[in-house]
């Protein structure tokens, strides 16, 4: 069966220096998105772990876009 | 930030499937509202929150989490399951 799904990683930032302490993160972390259920998805176009173009506005249509926006993947958190 | 050449050695070190993206310029992130600021002594830092989001092929939003939350995702595996049950059944 065809695959419906396309799962990315966003790989994202890591801090110049330290982390943010841990009640600053605490304060953040239960801030709301600024987007909800229903919303239009904003396009996007990223590069890919093989220097390729990947576009969300490619798989309009096509196939369900799953994202995992992973902070700091090396450290096994 | 994670470069792609980054990502590319972690997706063979894992056998990594999938793409895995790089925000260079952090624009999606904050489109997304999930870049947040923080005051750490005085100084001003960017990071982005953990967050799962599943988008249909209308490239509606169908689920969104950030935070602490997001560390699970079985919710998210609930909605691209339902989702991918909704497409076959068309």
């Amino acid at each position: 069966m065809k695959r419906l799904l396309v799962a990315c990683l966003l790989f994202a930032l890591a801090p110049p220096l330290a982390p943010p302490s841990e009640q600053s993160q605490k304060k953040e972390e239960v801030a709301k998105l600024s987007l909800k259920v229903g919303d239009k998805a904003p396009d996007f176009t990223l590069l890919s772990d093989q220097w390729k173009t990947v576009k969300l506005s490619d798989y309009h249509g096509k196939k369900n876009v799953f994202l995992a926006v992973y902070v700091l993947a090396f450290t096994g958190g | 930030m994670d470069s792609p050449a980054a990502n590319a050695a972690f997706a063979k070190q894992i056998d990594i499937k999938f793409p895995l993206l790089s925000d260079m310029n952090r624009k999606m992130l904050t489109d997304y509202g999930i870049l947040k600021k923080y005051d750490v002594k005085g100084d001003s830092y960017e990071w982005a929150l953990r967050a799962n989001i599943v988008i249909d092929k209308d490239g509606i939003i169908r689920h969104i989490e950030g935070g602490d939350s997001a560390v699970d995702p079985n919710t998210a595996v609930s909605v691209c399951t339902d989702l991918h049950k909704k497409s076959a059944a068309q």
